[in-house]
Order: C-alpha cells, then structure tokens, then sequence
C-alpha cells in the first residue's frame, strides 16, 4: 500500500507534465485545427533553457521563468512566421509541425550536444508520512500544474477573452462579426499553449534527466491525453491527464513499470474504438468555409 | 444623410463573379430592403459589406471613410454588424453569453448589463432562457437572439440577412414589428435581404431589386411594389430567368 501510494505519486508528477503539453495540444487543436506535433520539442527547449540558466547559477525558480518565456516568444515567432499561413489548411501545419522537430532538436544538438542533461534536483526535501515517502520536488510539480491549468481554466471559462476564444472555436466567421479578432486569438493561444510546454520543460528536468529526443515521447504521450479527453476540450485533456497517472502509478505499484507506455497507449486505442470524440467529446476543429 | 454607400462593387469567389458594379446606399434611421431571386447576389453584397467578403472591385464608404476590404472584426467596431443568414448562435453557450458576445468591442460594463436587460425586455423569451444553451432555441427564438446580439453591439448600421428563413407566419409578423422598432428604440439603420418580399416591401422605405448579381431597379417602395418587371422578375417568379 505505502508503495502503491509512492507510486501514484510519482505517476501524477510525470503525468502533471504531459498533462501541460496536452492542453497546449487540444487548445491549438480546438482554435485553428492545426496539431502540433512539435509540441514536444518546444517542452525539450523549456527543458534545455532552464538547464542553461541553473547551469549559468541561476536559481530554479528564476531558470524556470526563463524557459517559459523562452518558449512562449518561440510560439509567437513561429506562429507570425510559419503556422498563420497554414489557417486555411491545418493539414499542411501538421505537416511543418513534423519538419520543426527535427529543425528543434538538431539547432539543440548543434548548440549543447546530443548528451544527457540534468540539474541538481530544486527541492531535497523528502517527507516520511506514515511509511510513505513523499519527495516535495514532485508535490511541487503536481501544485504547479494544478495552479496553472485552474488559472487557464477559469481565464477560459469566465472571463471576456475566455467568452471571445470559445466563441471562436465554435465558428470563427460569426466570432470575428461580433468584433472579436480572431487572428490575434489565434497567436494567443499559440502563445499560452508554449508557455504550458515551457513550464513542463522546467518541471520535467526537475525531476529526470532529460535529453534533445525527450520531446517525442513526451508528445505522443500528450497526444494520447488530449485524445482520451477528446480534442479541443480542456476538461477532458485534464481529467485524462489525471487518469493517465493513476494508471501508470497503479501498474508501477504492482510490479508492471516496464508496461507503463502500453497502458497510455492501449486505453488511448480503447477510448477510440468506443468514443470516437473522447471521452469528454472533443471538437473537430475549426469548421472551413 | 447618407451613412453607408456601395458604389461598383464587384465580388466573386473564385472564378465564378457573383455582384457586378452593384452600388447603393442607405440613410440614417433608414430601412431599405435588397429583394431578389434565390442565388441573385444579395447575401454575398451584405457579406462583402461586413467584412467577410473582400470586393473584387469597387468603392464602400461608411460614415464618410473609405471601409472596402476592412475585416468583419473593424467592421463591427466601427459599427456595421451583420446578422448572418441561419442565424449561427454559438449553439454551445447560454444566451446571456451570446448577447454578451454580441457587446465584445464595447467596454462600458454598466452599459453592456443595461443593455442585457433593454434586449431581454424587448424579447421577454430571452430573459425566460438566459441561462439555457443557444442551441437548444427553436428557430424563431434563435432568430430574436441572433438580433438582440447584432444589437448589442449598439450598431449604427444593422444588416439582416433572411431574417425570416424557416420561420412561421406569425413569427414573421413578430420580426417584422421588430424591424420596423429598431430604429426608433436603437438608432441603427437597417439593409434588408430577405426572400420573403411582403415582409420586406411593409417594413422597408426603399428598396433595390436585384437580379444576376446586378442591381435592377431601385426606388421608393411604393413604386416597386408597383412595377410589373418586378411582378414578373421576383414575386411571381415565372419568367424568373436567374
């Protein structure tokens, strides 16, 4: 029992962290249709930002901010740059986001070398609760992204812009006759969607050693949420989030670790084949004129 | 004082030209109609004048400035909204959330609450389902919804497009004593497409007829109600060659 808590704990830490890239995914996805598999990388550049300012001597908490920014400016630049020309055709921003992998991780590679990184861990501190041993590192990163996702929630739920964003996503025409900009909506979401990748890079290299390929499982994992919840729909991509941990921590517990994957990706197969939209219902996409 | 003019405007999607050289105008507190058959031109004339459609060709002034090819966005900033065809509430968000949409370029939070109670005192059924989902209104009720949210934008110029589509009679009826109040009650003029030309030849003062993207003959509605190439071209339809 001590151990299967321990280990549900360490599920939610790690799924904490996919969820942040999963609702960056299925917020992107719910606006403009495009899915960004680079998504992942632009957690491994948070990742790799915050590594070079700890190693700089930079405090965690500053070398963390700094990843955010790093790579929520990355959004914005690649969203004016690249993603706007492919609104019409998401399709084809899918297809970009797939060469921006591998332009990512090899500028990453050119830079740092294609080695491990790591920083020394932020917090040390692990608490002893009757047999349990509760390493505050990973309370942090489950506070954390349970702070971030509640603000992004209630940002999108209750207020003025929240309103304007899912009115957007429900029909972006009628949305821009009400006055709404959509556009500039687009390269916000854009924007807030690397900026939750940038956090889970920071959290993520708080707790493992990370490398330029990290990304690639980390997404397809995201990917798997966001898809278990329904793309587009905040809610799911959350709850499937949570989901996602206890499993991987329920199968860690009983001695399965080595299946952990095959458990995010079976269920994801399963939730397909009997809710095709999720299991929350997700969108599909923005509708084209 | 002429508010809104169109003059030449051209338009198409693709290869196919929907308007030619359309041009008109519309007044302060004025309501004037576009009638016309199925597939004349008329919805892509309001759509080009909102925004989503940017013209081919051709001059729109508004309030003295030049506004051709300006996105729907700026558009209902200035204060030219368009009530689209079928209506589109956001199906997924409770009325009150829709008539506050309808207020986004505003920000006058008294104002925008104010208003939210003129528009559920004028259309009581709004009040009655604040807090239910847009979607599930029936189709006259998500017709007075999707006005009341053209409205709360406080336009100067509304544009109605088919405000009577699939509704009945006695709905129509409703719309039409609508219509004819806005302009007392919300200053805004209104530019009428509707296919339904006794509704729009009873509530609109002038009126343009359209036919193959061209505009036809325009006028005084009493003249057109009187002209028999109109008889033949739009209310009887049968030489109808568009």
């Amino acid at each position: 029992m001590d151990i299967l808590l321990q280990q549900i704990l360490n599920g939610l830490s790690i799924a904490s962290v996919i969820t942040l890239i999963a609702v960056g995914v299925t917020l992107i996805f719910g606006l403009t249709g495009i899915i960004n598999f680079a998504h992942g990388e632009f957690l491994m550049v948070g990742s790799i930002v915050t590594w070079l300012a700890v190693s700089n001597g930079l405090p965690f908490p500053v070398a963390l901010i700094l990843g955010v920014l790093a790579v929520a400016l990355m959004g914005f630049v690649l969203e004016r740059a690249i993603f706007r020309f492919t609104l019409e055709r998401p399709t084809n921003g899918f297809i970009v986001s797939l060469g921006l992998i591998v332009v990512l991780q090899h500028i990453v590679i050119l830079f740092w070398n294609a080695n491990q990184k790591s920083i020394p861990r932020p917090l040390t501190t692990v608490w002893e609760v009757g047999g349990v041993r509760i390493a505050s590192v990973r309370v942090m990163v489950i506070l954390m992204t349970i702070a971030v996702v509640a603000m992004t929630y209630v940002m999108i739920t209750r207020s003025r812009y929240g309103r304007a964003l899912r009115a957007s996503v429900e029909d972006r025409d009628t949305a821009a006759l009400m006055g709404i900009p959509v556009r500039r909506y687009i390269t916000g979401v854009f924007v807030l969607g690397s900026a939750l990748a940038g956090l889970g890079g920071g959290l993520l290299i708080a707790l493992f050693p990370i490398t330029p390929f990290t990304g690639g499982t980390m997404v397809m994992k995201g990917f798997a949420v966001a898809l278990i919840g329904g793309l587009g729909n905040l809610t799911g991509a959350v709850a499937a989030g949570l989901i996602l941990g206890i499993v991987e921590g329920f199968s860690a517990g009983y001695g399965f670790s080595e299946w952990t994957d095959a458990y995010s990706f079976g269920l994801m197969i399963l939730v397909l084949l009997f809710r095709p939209h999720g299991l929350f219902g997700g969108t599909s996409g923005p509708k084209m004129a | 004082m002429t508010l809104l003019s169109v003059s030449n405007v051209t338009t198409g999607y693709g290869p196919t030209i929907v308007n030619r050289d359309a041009s008109l105008t519309l007044g302060e507190n004025e309501i004037v109609t576009i009638l016309g058959p199925n597939g004349a031109g008329k919805s892509t004339l309001l759509r080009t004048i909102a925004g989503l459609v940017k013209p081919r060709s051709g001059q729109i002034t508004f309030a003295g400035e030049t506004v051709a090819g300006q996105p729907p966005d700026v558009m209902a900033k200035r204060g030219v909204v368009l009530v689209p065809e079928g209506r589109r509430i956001f199906a997924d968000m409770t009325v009150e959330e829709n008539l506050r949409l309808g207020a986004y370029t505003r920000r006058d939070a008294d104002g925008i609450n104010a208003d939210v109670r003129t528009m559920e005192a004028f259309f009581p059924i709004l009040a009655a389902k604040r807090n239910d989902k847009g979607g599930s209104l029936s189709g006259g009720q998500q017709q007075m919804l999707a006005i009341a949210r053209g409205l709360m934008a406080r336009p100067k110029v509304l544009l109605l497009d088919e405000p009577s589509l699939g509704l009945s009679p006695l709905l129509v009826k409703e719309i039409k004593a609508i219509i004819l109040d806005i302009g007392e009650r919300f200053g805004a003029s209104v530019l009428l497409v509707e296919q339904n030309a006794g509704l729009a030849l009873s509530v609109a003062a002038r009126g343009y007829l359209m036919q193959n993207g061209r505009i036809a003959i325009s006028g005084p509605i009493a003249e057109l109600r009187d002209m028999s190439l109109m008889r033949e071209l739009y209310l009887g339809g049968i030489k109808e060659t568009a």
